[in-house]
């Protein structure tokens, strides 16, 4: 069977958490290409995951203005990540979730036999309902999975083979050390990446310990949740579904080849034909490429994949406009390294990922009037990269970074507002004068 | 390593919901075991708890990620652990009161102040951590860098106190609530993703005036958080536009002038020393 892809459900629901409801069902299907129809089965199935794992449970009506509403972030309310349902997606048969769930019930009680698991299946209180009757080569093959999984593990002695939960992790803490276990990995999961699989970790922590209930969206069941992380870009864990996969081709050194929807254009999933050469189908261009880096920009809570491609030399796509990833044929080692030294040259300088021309950026910082504390400076210390203070000045001080082009590193000097004085390169320097002569012109008309 | 394993699906894990059944895979105990190579680890755990998880996790390989995964732009991770969050962060659970001193930006101290606390803070831009609590006495809500605090022990306070503080934080946070809307510039429409994303750290809602082609995205954050939602503005430069907001709207043009006349200034001292060269 092919593997199961989420691009639907992920482009779905990073327009809705993004555009917050701005958009109509009609208009919201067509940027994502599908039909309405599709776009109205999409939002029931992913409302049903929803409320099974913890989060929302709205009313059928309006459905898309409210799940979107249910997914807004509220900051105070949001210790939960609430875009993580979307990992939950994957499709099960209800005979076999039932199945997973029985076992590992039973395997929790404690270690058991394939045969006696095989029993408890059959035994169930409503096995007959559901016709779940399985045969043992199904049993085995559900451990044989959970413990490549590694949710189980097979217990050391002779057969038939026992199997037990490996759970170490909860069984061989105490509940004071649970607690800081939990509280480590709602942190790290928070201010490190990648994080998904730190959020699904939390969740698992949380349901175990019996404060299993998810609070609801938009509630106001916050007690108890001791933190906040402010200004977080937490829509990223969307992005993260690819990571892996991407992770894992670059460490085989395969070449990867997609469906790319650059996210300048309009629409983002698969859409009409707007050119007849191209039949029907879609409008995004199919890639491939050899993965040699992803990329985590801070700046806008971004996903890159630097690569190559032979034709083309260095490739930049951004993971959001990546859709249908396939691995393909793996290239030698050397070609990999060459690659990737050629990359890593390029990319030494960049803001971002910016890979053209070196240049030397040079800023004047002004220090913050009056007895307040030099922020300005600690800002430039803080986000700077690996730009120098080279110069002090009298309420001033001088700042030098080369960087490759200034296109990335615009945005953060003029962030700075008139604390920032662009002295080279002169075009840098004109272009921001252009810049504030316009923003000015936006608001001239109070 | 797919996240999207059946393992992780929602019926499985609503049907073994209240069964107390800790399930956990080799990918989370991967992600976990790369997580306690990171120094935080020592501040976060006992060292002999920390002797224990890589017991446990001695069997399992740790992600690897770090090769491959290049961070950009990110602020100097200055701290990510601090000592005082394992006990804060049990009183806040716990709902008791405490006593702090502590310091404040001009260096003068704060005696064993009475105070209710409600949240710890971790700021992704400043990489520090705060305290936002009810400073009983003063009746004021406070946030505390976590470095500025010299002590902090239990304090006996009724129940019904304590609950008052923790509502009265609540209402003072919903009456500072500020709001604005900006407006995306229609020429720059193609790069609404950026925009978007650059704001999808605050509460918001977008509206899309389809004849006119216009997104407006409101905006609700704290009336000290402006600072922060301007620096995101100016930022953005050119693509957008505060469409209300007088606050922000009168900062704008103060900064495009300021500005304006920094680089004015400098020309004419350019100007100036040219003159004297020649």
């Amino acid at each position: 069977m092919a593997r199961e892809s989420f691009d639907k459900e992920i482009q779905f629901l990073r327009m809705l958490v993004l555009t917050s409801g701005a958009y109509n069902r009609q208009q919201f299907a067509k940027r994502l290409g599908i039909s309405v129809h599709t776009f109205d089965k999409t939002i029931r199935k992913l409302k049903e995951i929803a409320s099974a794992s913890g989060n929302g449970n709205q009313s059928p009506e309006e459905p898309n203005k409210k799940f979107a509403g249910a997914l807004r972030l509220n900051y105070y309310d949001s210790a939960d990540p609430l875009l993580l349902f979307l990992f939950r997606a994957k499709s099960l048969k209800e005979s076999e979730s039932l199945r997973l769930a029985l076992l590992l019930a039973a395997l929790h009680e404690k270690p058991q036999t394939a045969l006696e698991l095989l029993g408890v299946c059959c035994n169930a209180p409503d096995a007959a309902d559901r016709a779940l009757f399985p045969d043992e080569k199904t049993i085995r093959s559900d451990l044989r999975y959970l413990e490549e999984v590694g949710v189980i593990k097979r217990v050391p002695g002779p057969r038939p083979y026992r199997y037990r939960m490996q759970d170490d992790l909860v069984r061989q803490l105490t509940d004071e050390e649970l607690r800081d276990l939990m509280n480590f990995v709602d942190v790290m999961a928070n201010t490190q990446v990648p994080s998904v699989q730190g959020y699904l970790l939390r969740d698992h922590l949380k349901r175990s310990s019996g404060s299993g209930c998810v609070s609801g969206v938009g509630g106001v069941s916050d007690a108890g949740e001791p933190f906040l992380y402010k200004y977080h870009y937490y829509s990223r864990i969307l992005d993260e579904a690819h990571l892996f996969m991407l992770l894992g081709a670059i460490q085989n050194r395969r070449k990867v080849s997609f469906l790319y929807f650059s996210p300048k254009s309009d629409t983002s999933y698969a859409s009409k034909n707007t050119n007849p050469l191209f039949e029907r189908e879609h409008e995004g261009r199919t890639e491939q490429a050899l993965p040699i880096k992803v990329v985590y920009d801070h700046q806008y809570g971004r996903w890159y994949m630097l690569a190559n491609n032979s034709r083309d030399g260095i490739r930049k796509y951004r993971l959001e406009g990546m859709t249908q990833i396939e691995e393909g044929e793996a290239v030698a080692k050397e070609l990999f390294e060459e690659k990737r030294s050629e990359l890593e040259a390029r990319i030494k300088h960049s803001w971002l990922i910016d890979t053209g021309r070196a240049v030397t950026v040079r800023v004047r910082f002004f220090h913050p009037g009056g007895s307040e504390p030099n922020f300005v400076r600690d800002r430039v210390l803080l986000q700077g990269q690996w730009g120098q203070i080279v110069e002090e000045e009298d309420g001033a001080f001088i700042y030098e970074i080369m960087v490759n082009g200034t296109m990335e590193i615009r945005p953060w000097l003029r962030s700075f507002g008139s604390s920032c004085e662009v002295l080279a390169p002169a075009m840098l320097r004109r272009e921001m004068i252009e810049e504030w002569k316009e923003l000015a012109s936006y608001y001239e008309s109070v | 390593m797919n996240p999207f394993e059946k393992i992780f699906n929602y019926q499985v894990i609503s049907r073994l919901e209240d069964s107390g059944t800790f399930m956990v895979t080799s990918h989370e105990r991967a992600w976990l075991k790369l997580m306690l190579q990171h120094p935080a680890a020592e501040a976060a755990f006992a060292a002999e708890t920390l002797e224990k998880l890589q017991a446990i996790l001695s069997e399992d390989v740790s992600l690897a990620v770090k090769e491959h995964l290049i961070e950009k732009a990110r602020s100097e991770e200055k701290q990510v652990y601090h000592p005082l969050l394992r006990s804060l962060s049990r009183y806040i659970t716990e709902r008791v009161a405490l006593s702090l001193t502590f310091s404040i930006r001009d260096g003068s101290q704060y005696n064993a102040h009475v105070g209710v606390p409600y949240k710890l803070e971790y700021s992704m831009v400043k990489r520090k951590w705060y305290l936002l609590w009810y400073n009983v006495r003063k009746r004021a809500y406070m946030s505390t860098k976590l470095a500025k605090i010299v002590s902090v022990v239990v304090a006996d306070l009724e129940p019904q106190h304590v609950q008052r503080a923790l509502s009265s934080i609540h209402d003072r946070l919903s009456k500072r609530k500020d709001s604005a809307v900006i407006e995306v510039m229609p020429t720059y429409n193609r790069e609404l993703s950026r925009i978007l994303y650059a704001f999808s750290c605050f509460e918001k809602t977008v509206d899309y005036d389809e004849d006119a082609g216009v997104y407006a995205i409101r905006l609700s954050f704290l009336s000290d958080e402006r600072e922060y939602v301007l620096s995101k503005i100016r930022f953005l430069g050119r693509r957008i536009r505060v469409r209300e907001g007088d606050y922000l709207r009168g900062r704008m043009l103060e900064s495009s002038r300021k500005a304006l006349g920094r680089y004015a200034e400098a020309a004419v001292l350019d100007a100036d020393s040219e003159g004297l060269a020649t």
